[in-house]
C-alpha cells in the first residue's frame, strides 16, 4: 500500500473556447502539469480521463497527441464528479502499487451545446417531467427559504463572495465583483435562482500528476499528500427526501474525515461544488464546516472567506470559473495543489496546510445526486 | 422464441420471460393515471415482499430487487414539498412549473404544477391531481377537502 501524492498540476483558463477540440483544450493543461512535475510523457504509466460529453476515447484522443501510448488509458463519466472520480481511480492505482506515475485529466466542452441548461438523460422519468439541474437546486433553495431564517439576499451572498474571490484568479471566467442587488435583479433561470446564482456554461481542462511514495522521493518536488479519496453513489428512494440534508455529501465527508484522521476544524481551504448558490449553503453543513441550520449565518459572518474560519472556494468556485462538468473536479485539485504549495498568487490562503475538495453531480430520479467525491489533501514538507 | 420458464428456467441453454428486456419506454403520460369517481389517481407499484411503494409503476422493487410488484393507485391529494418555475430548460419549452409532491402513502412524485392566475404556491401546501386529455398535473387547492 503506497500513499498517493500530487506533484504537478495545471489547467487552462476557463471560458468559452469554441475553436478548441477536446484535445485542444486538454493538451496545454497536460503539458504544463507534466512540466510542473518535472516529468516527460514517457514517464506516465497510466492515464485516467474524466469527462461527461467528450464522446468515445476522449483520453486517448488527448494523450496520443503528445507521445503517450501503450499504457492503460481509462475514460470515466460520473457527471459533475467525473474529473474527481478520475483522480480517485488514479489514487487507487497508486495505492494498489500497480503504478508509480499516473496522469489525471478532466475536460469538457459545454459550448458544443450552444448554451442553456445541461442536457440530461431523456429516458429519466423526472427529466421527462421537466427536471433540469437549476430546477433541482431551485427546489432546494425554495425549501431553504421556507425552513430557515434566511432570505434571497443570503443566497445572493454566495455569488457575491464567489465573484469577489474570482477577481484574483486569472483562470476564472468571471473576474468582476457583483452586488447582492445585481445578483437578485438578474433574470430568473429557475425561481428563486437568478442567472448570477447559476454557474456559467463554459469549456475547460485540468490535469494533475499523481505519484507513489517512491515516485515522490525520486522527484523531490513540493507535494500534496492525498489523505483521503472517497467516492460514493447516491441511494435511491421513491419517497420523502430532505433536500437540505444531501446524504451523499454527508456520508462522503464523514468517510473522508475518518479515513484521514482529521476533522472539519482542521481544514484551511475548501473547494466545494457551488454550481448554484444554494448548493454552497447546504454543503457548508454537509461538510461539517458549520453546524446544521447555521449556514446562512456562517456566510453572513464572513467565516467562509479570507480572515474567517476556512476559505471556501478561493478560486471563485464554479460560479466564477464556470463548470465544464468533467473538468471541474480536477480543476479543484489543481487549485488546492497550488494553495497547499504556496503557488496561488494573489489569492493564496496564508498558511494553508489542509484542504478539502468536494464535487457531487448528476440529476437522476430518486437520488439526491448520482455521484459524490470528497478528497482531503495535506501539504508535505 | 422464449422457452416456457416453467419447463426450462433461464440458463445458458435457454431463456424464459424473465430474461427479456423491460419495455419501459412504452408508457405514454396517459398510461400513468386513471380516473376513479372523478378523482385523478397515479398508477404506481407496491412490492408485496418489502412493502416499498413507487411511482412510476415498476417491475422491480427499488429497495430489494424483488419482482413481486403489484399495482396501486396514488392520490389524488398530496402536499407540495418544494417547487420552481423554470425559465431556461433543455427538457421542455419554458416557462413551466414543477414540484415535488408528497402523497399520504409516502410516495414522492415530481409533478408538473399548473398555477391558476392570481394563485401562489407555498411549501407544504395541499395540491391535487388533475388531468387534461392525456396529461396529468397538480393544482393548488384549499386545505378543506376534495375539489375546489
Amino acid at each position: 500500500m503506497s500513499e498517493a501524492y500530487i506533484v504537478g498540476a495545471a489547467m487552462i483558463p476557463m471560458g468559452k473556447h469554441r475553436e478548441s477540440s477536446y484535445s485542444g483544450l486538454a493538451i496545454p493543461a497536460v503539458l504544463n502539469a507534466l512540466r510542473s512535475a518535472n516529468i516527460t510523457p514517457k514517464d506516465v504509466q497510466g492515464v485516467v480521463c474524466g469527462h461527461a460529453f467528450g464522446g468515445m476515447l476522449t483520453g486517448q484522443r488527448i494523450v496520443k497527441e503528445i507521445g503517450i501510448g501503450g499504457v492503460p488509458v481509462m475514460n470515466v463519466d460520473n457527471a459533475c464528479s467525473g474529473g474527481a472520480t478520475a483522480l480517485h481511480l488514479a489514487v487507487k492505482e497508486i495505492a494498489a502499487g500497480r503504478h508509480d506515475v499516473m496522469l489525471v485529466i478532466g475536460v469538457d466542452k459545454l459550448t458544443q451545446f450552444g448554451g442553456g441548461t445541461l442536457p440530461l438523460v431523456a429516458e429519466d422519468p423526472e427529466v421527462q417531467q421537466g427536471m433540469v439541474m437549476p430546477a433541482l437546486y431551485a427546489m432546494r433553495a425554495r425549501r431553504f427559504l421556507h425552513e430557515r431564517d434566511a432570505t434571497t439576499a443570503d443566497l445572493a451572498g454566495v455569488s457575491v463572495k464567489a465573484r469577489r474571490h474570482g477577481v484574483k484568479n486569472p483562470y476564472a471566467q468571471f473576474r468582476s465583483e457583483v452586488t447582492v442587488d445585481e445578483v437578485l435583479a438578474s433574470r430568473f433561470i429557475a425561481e428563486p435562482l437568478t442567472l448570477m446564482q447559476c454557474c456559467p456554461t463554459g469549456d475547460g481542462a485540468a490535469a494533475v500528476v499523481v505519484v507513489s511514495e517512491a515516485g515522490r522521493k525520486k522527484l523531490g518536488l513540493p507535494a500534496v499528500r492525498v489523505a483521503a479519496s472517497i467516492l460514493h453513489s447516491g441511494s435511491a428512494t421513491a419517497g420523502f427526501r430532505n433536500m437540505l440534508r444531501p446524504e451523499i455529501t454527508y456520508h462522503s465527508a464523514r468517510d473522508a474525515y475518518e479515513a484521514a484522521g482529521i476533522g472539519p476544524q482542521d481544514v484551511d481551504v475548501v473547494e466545494l461544488h457551488d454550481a448554484f448558490t444554494i448548493a454552497e449553503l447546504v454543503y457548508y453543513e454537509a461538510l461539517g464546516l458549520c453546524a446544521p441550520g447555521e449556514a446562512a449565518g456562517f456566510l453572513r459572518a464572513g467565516k467562509s472567506t479570507y480572515g474567517g474560519d476556512v476559505v471556501v472556494n478561493p478560486s471563485g468556485g464554479l460560479l466564477s470559473k464556470g463548470h465544464p462538468v468533467g473538468a471541474s473536479g480536477v480543476a479543484q485539485a489543481v487549485e488546492l495543489y497550488w494553495q497547499l504549495t504556496g503557488q496561488a498568487g494573489a489569492r493564496q490562503v496564508e498558511g494553508a496546510r489542509v484542504a478539502l475538495a468536494h464535487v457531487t453531480g448528476g440529476g437522476i430520479a430518486g437520488l439526491d445526486h448520482g455521484a459524490c467525491t470528497v478528497h482531503l489533501l495535506q501539504a508535505v514538507q | 422464441m422464449p422457452s416456457d420458464p416453467a419447463v426450462a428456467p433461464t440458463s445458458g441453454a435457454a431463456f424464459g420471460e424473465d430474461a427479456l428486456p423491460f419495455r419501459d419506454l412504452q408508457a405514454a403520460p396517459s398510461a400513468q393515471f386513471e380516473i376513479v369517481d372523478g378523482a385523478v389517481l397515479l398508477k404506481g407499484s407496491l412490492c408485496r415482499s418489502s412493502g416499498s411503494k413507487a411511482f412510476p409503476a415498476r417491475r422491480v422493487c427499488l429497495d430489494t430487487g424483488a419482482t413481486d410488484m403489484e399495482p396501486i393507485l396514488i392520490g389524488p391529494r398530496g402536499s407540495l414539498y418544494s417547487f420552481s418555475t423554470v425559465h431556461v430548460s433543455s427538457a421542455r419549452p419554458t416557462p413551466y412549473s414543477i414540484g415535488y409532491v408528497d402523497f399520504e402513502n409516502g410516495v414522492r412524485v415530481l409533478a408538473q404544477v399548473d398555477v391558476p392566475a392570481g394563485a401562489t404556491l407555498a411549501c407544504d401546501s395541499p395540491v391535487e391531481l388533475r388531468a387534461e386529455g392525456d396529461r396529468w398535473f397538480v393544482v393548488p387547492v384549499d386545505g378543506k377537502g376534495l375539489g375546489q
